[in-house]
């Protein structure tokens, strides 16, 4: 068995030579390659962070997850305040210990982190992964506070070469009762297509309250606003007399240096998918 | 057909037949098949392995009912207690809790994963192939008796002019088509596809209990609505083992394109079981690059 060999160098242009080469050198023992990197991006997002001058460090993750008293889901009235206040710590706290992987990895931010989180009876849970990358040979903290942010890497390079910074994930929630409608409104209503105004009034107190809460955390981080925001809204499966509203998206800010025109080019595509002939919509 | 052996001279009769046969089967789609040969990699074959495992304890609260498998002498790994804070109260108080690696749970995982993953490396060594791409690996129960089944299969390469592997065992990724093109490209070789599981078992406190329940505390310490710290510190410990481990396993090797997952199986009573998954591509860097332009943003006409 050789030693470790000198890297090839770059610009084959040759894919076949390439994969000759790449094949040749498992042969080997591992040389003097650089830092050693964790990544659940994709070669597509690490390729198009290093255009930007970005590289990946490490995968990191953080979790939290707050009770529920029991009996907070009952017949109420206004807002389930014990169910909405564990969201927005269980979802703070597993930030913060994103950040805390993220420094502890020597990165600058968190770039396309899965959010994934779920509402139980008696309890609220929020897992985040993603992974922590820096400027390509950074060492150290950078001056920048660390951000945390759920764009891929590719919107998080479009988002940079416009002028724009992710500051941090913003979220809100708000899980209200839909109140009993009284007895002679249910008799009045019974076998009438009509509105349920308690439902209806339910949804956009969740809502407003939820998307507040959000915009909140937006401007604490000195954001001005926030993108790719997901929302979900509905009754709760296991309390179906009361409603959740949940929304999380990251916070950006324009950089000093102002928005940039990316001046973007129309091209069309030569692999359109075909679209075949629809006589129903002759009829509209 | 008997049970592949370890040597891959001693492959099942049809698998040796099939591939003596001269024909190729693939699992690529045709943009990837089209890829690879541009590439200059020519599918050899289909290959797959098997592992069943019985897993008696799987799913079992080692503490609690059942136990098979269980380890008492033989546990390794990480372990922290959680006292309760107020004392002997009565024989049902859960006067202390535990978080605990299972990791016989974590072996048998790897017994069967490895076994599967063996057996595929071990038909692709069979056929003559350096590399397999695209390999797909799964575990799902296959009955309700707690029998696992460990799944892996992909498609064996060979190099048109190519090196055969020094070992004589083909390198391995789950990428293939554009995609193992593109990172060829950026200066990776694939190595291996990696994976492991780390497993921590949940023993409640009287805390973790109330706070998993919704319950209030007669003898307060469980505020309502306040962290389950044990439970957190469990995903937090299943997240650092499954990822220390397979650095240790990288040498100075990266792990690219990862997938971790956790996920929290509850037992009643605020026991849990929390497993958190980590595969990815093992690779190393055998050339430099440059880093491509910035990328011209387009607006499709669709």
């Amino acid at each position: 068995m050789t030693g470790p060999g000198p890297l090839v160098p770059q610009g084959s242009g040759d894919p076949r030579a390439d994969m000759r080469a790449a094949a040749e050198a498992l042969s080997r023992p591992a040389g003097p390659s650089g830092p050693r990197m964790t990544s659940d991006l994709s070669i597509d997002e690490e390729l198009v962070l290093h255009s930007i001058g970005w590289e990946p460090v490490e995968l990191v993750g953080g979790s939290s997850m707050h009770s529920v008293p029991m009996g907070v889901w009952n017949w109420g009235q206004g807002e389930i305040s014990y169910a909405s206040v564990a969201y927005a710590r269980s979802f703070g706290a597993a930030v913060q210990r994103l950040h805390e992987a993220c420094s502890h990895a020597g990165g600058h931010g968190v770039v396309g982190v899965h959010v994934e989180w779920s509402v139980e009876p008696h309890h609220i849970d929020v897992a985040l992964v993603g992974t922590a990358v820096r400027p390509v040979g950074a060492t150290g903290l950078g001056s920048d506070p660390i951000f945390v942010s759920d764009l891929s890497g590719r919107d998080f390079t479009l988002l940079r070469s416009a002028g724009w910074s992710p500051l941090g994930l913003a979220a809100g929630a708000s899980f209200v009762y839909a109140p009993r409608r009284s007895m002679g409104a249910a008799m009045q209503q019974s076998g009438q297509n009509v509105e349920l105004t308690n439902y209806t009034e339910a949804m956009y107190a969740a809502r407003e309250a939820a998307m507040e809460r959000m915009q909140e955390a937006a401007l604490q981080l000195g954001g001005t606003g926030v993108v790719e925001v997901k929302v979900t809204e509905g009754p709760m499966e296991f309390a179906r007399h009361a409603v959740g509203f949940t929304a999380y998206g990251t916070v950006v800010r324009l950089l000093p240096d102002g928005h940039r025109n990316l001046g973007a080019q129309m091209v069309l595509p030569l692999d359109d998918p075909v679209v075949s002939f629809d006589a129903a919509s002759l009829r509209s | 057909m008997a049970v592949p052996a370890e040597s891959p001279d001693e492959l099942p009769e049809a698998a040796v037949r099939r591939f003596d046969e001269g024909a190729f089967s693939s699992g690529l789609t045709v943009p990837d098949f089209a890829a690879c040969l541009q590439m200059g990699l020519e599918p050899v074959g289909f290959v797959q392995g098997y592992c069943v495992m019985q897993w008696q304890w799987y799913g079992m609260s080692p503490m609690g009912g059942g136990g098979f498998g269980y380890q008492w002498g033989g546990v390794r790994g990480y372990s922290e207690t959680f006292n309760c804070p107020h004392g002997m109260v009565s024989a049902e108080h859960r006067s202390w809790g535990q978080n605990y690696e299972q990791s016989w749970m974590e072996d048998a995982w790897a017994s069967g994963f490895t076994t599967a993953y063996e057996r595929m490396v071990d038909e692709a060594t069979s056929a003559g192939a350096h590399g397999v791409v695209g390999v797909v690996d799964t575990s799902a129960p296959l009955s309700d008796l707690g029998v696992v089944e460990f799944k892996v299969q992909g498609t064996a390469v060979r190099v048109v002019d190519g090196a055969p592997p020094a070992d004589g065992r083909p390198w391995t990724t789950y990428l293939a088509g554009q995609r193992l093109a593109k990172l060829v490209e950026a200066g990776y070789a694939p190595v291996a596809v990696t994976a492991t599981v780390a497993s921590v078992g949940v023993w409640a406190n009287c805390i973790t209990q109330y706070l998993t329940e919704g319950s209030g505390s007669l003898y307060g310490g469980a505020t309502p609505g306040a962290e389950i710290v044990q439970t957190v510190k469990a995903q937090t410990a299943a997240r650092r083992i499954a990822t220390e481990r397979i650095r240790s396993q990288l040498g100075r090797d990266s792990l690219h394109g990862a997938s971790l997952t956790t996920t929290r199986t509850e037992r009643g009573e605020g026991d849990a079981t929390v497993e958190c998954i980590l595969r990815g591509n093992r690779v190393r860097r055998f050339k430099d690059f440059d880093p491509m332009p910035a990328p011209r943003p387009t607006v499709r006409l669709l």
